[in-house]
């Protein structure tokens, strides 16, 4: 059963860090709205047959979702649920930004029966927050954490962001700390990263290799601060950058780091069933247009027939990011074969220092590891 | 016959970088018509790429012209080009034995450079007819009259007939091919007499073999004869011979006074060495054309494939660009961090970085190049005497007498207001002071005895630097000096690195040593684990620096809509790891090797 994201490529505004398909509502003419919306309808309608037995998860990311209108999201909504089966414990995840939570959309949420809420918080700094160009205060993400929980719900995430230009280590602290006192069931840190084709890359291009490493070093003293913090706090650190309390972890990403199938609907959306990936293209217009006039949305550059080994490859760059690490036994279900002979070398070169543990039917990385994986995880690509 | 060889005039140009020569010839090309200006691509004679971005000519080529002269006539002038750099110097000389004439040219504004100066003397030693043309009389700050008492005062030519030109808008074009035709000589040999064929140049071809470029001094050539190289008497038989139009031409023979090429399916470009005599092996001449020799390298480096399969493809690579090159020489070497390789003669520097750039670019190779080293004569205890041309081989303190390294005569043409800055930069070099005159008022000419080794090391780009770019050098190798040396040697991690080890003065040992090391830090990334950088002479160490252990390397957000994305993201990072060189567990980009080159005294 594949889980299934919806793409809502609209926001208040683009955060300077930010390199996902999104156009700023404020150069965006309301009908264009409603022809994705109309598209979507299309999509989603045609899509249906991808998951017969319904699917495994929902999420409803962006951009930001919760920009849309009331009415708008109301219709989308509607559409995923009359056309996608979920059983009821099914979890159901809608993102969005504070400064665009509405207690009556919050209302619709629940009532479309939205379990789950991945709030934008990243700071609660307003001068940071400033800096990356976020469209909200510290002070209206109080507010949304509150009326979520007023409107009761159970499973919030909130995402944080480390390494932000002009951030210290005792404003990250602050924020974590801030966090923490809300008792969020699950909490996104995220290093700073520096994208290419984003104006905080171009702004940061120009800084000293010395530069560079110092604020490595920083954004490394911060991951590891918090580690430590959060475990104290109760939580469960089940991937690089995901911390969740037991119970809580998130089932529809937990989908993608174990190698399972994904439908990504909306333009600019990914899907990938088995060894197909495809993406639709990055443009409401083309992508509306395509399916009104019964075409494929999809972007022919986006298309990949994954080679076994590429899709060995993203098993193990994905599984060592989780904790409980890749499944030696699903590995060899999916693949045919056992990972300790194709990774042999690897697994041998890296033998000292514990950086790969053997436990029970699964390889893990040592968590030591986690922040400086990418050396390790490319011996895998 | 006698009466066609006549109307031939033989003549290549001498001229400082950027003094116009590429543009001279292109006028000449242009206005003989051998080409037409739309067929003519800027600057013909230049053809590489990288002569092209340089702006230097690195091989040399050559070009017939027809033209009708004010008397009527129709000559037939032969333009052979010319290397313009330091490193080619054997090259230009044999180029100018293919020629009854040079001109000389010289910049209006800049004046005579140690460079061309070097090639007049050769020409004189040919007994060229030179021309003078001062050159780009179009610019406001154009001194003809200053620089025409220059050529007098240095050369000792007379300049009252110089020609004043500017290549650039076509000034004193035609002039310059009439004094060709009135001055220079017509080429003299017998073309009864048994063939003698000067090899100025050569060049491989994937379909007729190695070609020989030719100046024929007696007797002809034409297919079938069975030519006879006379430096190695080994025979071929010839399957083309033709002119340059400027595009390879066939004809029917070549004869006494006639520049043009041989091709004989000839498998090597060694065996068409540069200097050499072609005789007819049915009929050959007693004594070849005098001053061939095999070209000496002078400066050494390793050159290592940074994939260990590549060694194969890089031998390869070597040996073609041996087919168009003879002067470069290799061996196989083996290094202990850098595994197997070759270790490369070159006749010098610039010669050096052409030869790496074109295995690089046409033949996509990925290498490590070794900083370059000079041969150092080593007198050892038990009397022998070791030329060692990798630091690595050399013996260890215990074992050594003595150590000679080459010394150079520099001659250094700058303008007077310098010549502190040049004596202060040639005592940093170890140089020792034998003569300094003035070529005119306001210019000098020094004369010092310097260490080859500094040369390479970074005195080309301390001359510019500290002159503005005024002060030209030419050198030739003068002889062995006995000098107190000593090896600095790079651990790496604890481990010793041989390539990154380096000869050096003494007195200098310990600065180098140290910048080294600095230098180094900054160029190994960092690693999952702390890498210390010492360098070391014998056991004791004299620098440390550190390399902090990698703290972040992290995708920090991978989803389902950007997985190929990242996995491409880390694809590129390994390629560009693979672009470095695994030496223990450390990996060393590429230019860590060349880093002793960077740093400054």
């Amino acid at each position: 059963m594949p889980s299934l994201y919806v793409h809502v490529p609209f926001c208040i505004q683009k955060c300077d860090y930010c390199a996902f398909y999104s156009q700023a509502l404020t150069d965006t003419p309301r009908e264009l709205i409603s022809l994705y919306l109309e598209g979507l309808e299309v999509e989603i309608s045609k899509r249906q047959k991808d998951a017969p037995q319904g699917v495994s998860s929902l999420f409803i990311g962006g951009g930001t979702p919760t920009a849309l209108k009331e009415v708008e999201l109301e219709q989308l909504l509607g559409m995923i649920n009359s056309f996608f089966a979920m059983n009821l414990g099914t979890e159901k995840t809608v993102e969005g930004n504070p400064g665009t939570l509405s207690v009556e959309k919050i209302t619709i949420l629940r009532r479309y029966g939205i379990n789950r809420f991945s709030l934008g918080v990243q700071s609660f700094e307003d001068r940071l927050l400033r800096a990356v160009g976020r469209a909200h205060t510290a002070e209206q993400a109080r507010e949304a954490i509150r009326r979520l929980r007023e409107a009761g719900f159970k499973n919030i995430n909130l995402d944080l962001m480390f390494g932000l230009p002009g951030q210290d280590m005792a404003f990250w602290q602050a924020s974590v700390e801030e966090a923490l006192s809300y008792t969020p069931e699950h909490l996104s840190l995220y290093g700073l990263m520096l994208e290419e084709g984003t104006p905080l890359y171009v702004r940061y291009r120009e800084i000293k290799e010395s530069e560079k490493d110092r604020l490595d070093d920083l954004q490394a003293e911060m991951y590891e601060w918090a580690v430590v913090r959060l475990k104290k706090a109760g939580y469960r650190q089940y991937e690089t950058s995901n911390f969740a309390l037991p119970g809580f972890e998130c089932q529809h990403n937990l989908g993608y780091w174990r190698g399972e199938d994904y439908l990504g609907l909306g333009p600019g959306g990914v899907s990938c069933l088995g060894r197909e990936r495809w993406k639709n293209i990055e443009d409401v217009h083309s992508y509306s247009n395509l399916l009104l006039n019964g075409q494929s949305p999809m972007d022919e550059e986006g298309k990949e027939a994954l080679s076994l080994r590429e899709c060995m490859a993203e098993r193990m760059i994905l599984g060592l990011r989780l904790d409980e690490g890749v499944n030696l036994i699903s590995f060899q279900n999916d693949f045919g074969a056992d990972l300790r002979d194709i990774y042999r070398d690897v697994l041998e070169r890296y033998n000292y220092g514990d950086v790969f543990v053997f436990q029970g039917d699964y390889l893990r990385l040592n968590p030591r590891y986690a922040f400086v994986a990418n050396t390790i995880l490319q011996e895998f690509v | 016959m006698a009466q066609a060889s006549q109307r031939i005039r033989n003549f290549s140009i001498i001229a400082h970088i950027d003094h116009g020569k590429s543009t001279l010839a292109d006028r000449l090309i242009e206005y003989t018509g051998a080409l037409s200006k739309r067929e003519m691509e800027e600057q013909v004679l230049d053809s590489m790429e990288l002569e092209r971005e340089r702006g230097i000519t690195i091989k040399l080529q050559a070009v017939r012209l027809s033209y009708q002269a004010k008397d009527g006539e129709i000559y037939e002038l032969n333009l052979i080009d010319t290397p313009g750099h330091v490193d080619f110097t054997y090259e230009v000389s044999r180029s100018l034995a293919a020629c009854e004439g040079a001109l000389l040219v010289v910049d209006a504004v800049q004046g005579i450079e140690a460079q061309t100066l070097a090639n007049v003397y050769l020409a004189l030693d040919n007994n060229l007819e030179l021309i003078s043309i001062i050159n780009k009389i179009d610019l406001p700050s154009a001194e003809p009259e200053r620089v025409k008492q220059e050529i007098e005062d240095v050369i000792g030519l007379d300049a009252s007939e110089a020609i004043l030109a500017s290549a650039k808008t076509g000034i004193g074009i035609e002039e310059i091919l009439e004094r060709i035709v009135k001055t220079v000589p017509p080429p003299k040999g017998d073309d009864q007499a048994p063939l003698k064929a000067l090899i100025f140049d050569s060049k491989f071809d994937a379909y007729k073999g190695a070609i020989s470029y030719v100046r024929i001094v007696e007797g002809r050539v034409s297919k079938g004869t069975t030519m006879k190289m006379m430096s190695t008497g080994k025979t071929f038989e010839v399957t083309e011979v033709g002119v340059f139009a400027p595009a390879m031409r066939i004809v029917e023979e070549l004869k006494a006074g006639q520049v043009g090429f041989i091709a004989a399916s000839i498998k090597n470009v060694k065996d068409t060495q540069v200097g050499d005599t072609i005789t007819d092996a049915e009929n050959s001449a007693l004594e070849p054309l005098p001053g061939y020799r095999k070209a000496t390298p002078m400066v050494f480096c390793g050159l290592y494939p940074v994939e260990a399969s590549d060694y194969n493809k890089l031998r390869d690579s070597l040996e073609k660009l041996h087919l168009n090159d003879a002067s470069l020489v290799f061996e196989p070497e083996t290094s202990v961090a850098l595994g197997f390789g070759y270790r490369c003669g070159f006749l010098g520097l610039l010669h050096m970085e052409i030869i790496q750039e074109r295995l690089e670019r046409e033949y996509d190779l990925n290498m490590i190049t070794t900083a370059p080293s000079v041969i150092y004569k080593v007198h050892t205890i038990k009397g022998d005497i070791l030329s060692i041309d990798n630091p690595s081989n050399l013996p260890s303190v215990d074992q050594i007498v003595s150590i000679e390294e080459p010394v150079v005569k520099a001659t250094i043409l700058v303008p007077a207001e310098y010549v502190g800055a040049i004596m202060e930069l040639n005592q940093e070099k170890r140089g020792t002071y034998s003569a300094m005159d003035y070529v005119s008022t306001s210019r000098v000419r020094l004369t010092y005895e310097l260490p080859l080794s500094e040369i390479v090391f970074d005195y080309f780009d301390q001359l510019k630097s500290r002159t503005k770019g005024y002060a030209s050098l030419d050198y030739e190798l003068s002889g062995y000096k006995e000098t107190d040396l000593v090896k600095i040697d790079v651990l790496l991690n604890g481990e010793l690195v041989d390539a990154l080890s380096f000869i050096v003065h003494k007195a200098k040992a310990y600065n180098r040593g140290r910048k080294l090391v600095e230098k180094l830090r900054g160029i190994i990334p960092r690693h999952m684990f702390e890498i210390p950088i010492q360098s070391v002479i014998g056991n004791k160490v004299i620098a440390r620096e550190t390399v902090s252990a990698m703290r972040k390397d992290v995708l920090s957000k991978c989803y389902g809509g950007d997985i190929s994305r990242k996995r491409k993201l880390l694809e590129k990072q390994k390629a560009g790891k693979k672009r470095m060189k695994q030496v223990g567990s450390v990996e060393i980009p590429q230019n860590a090797f060349m880093a002793v080159l960077q740093i400054e005294d």
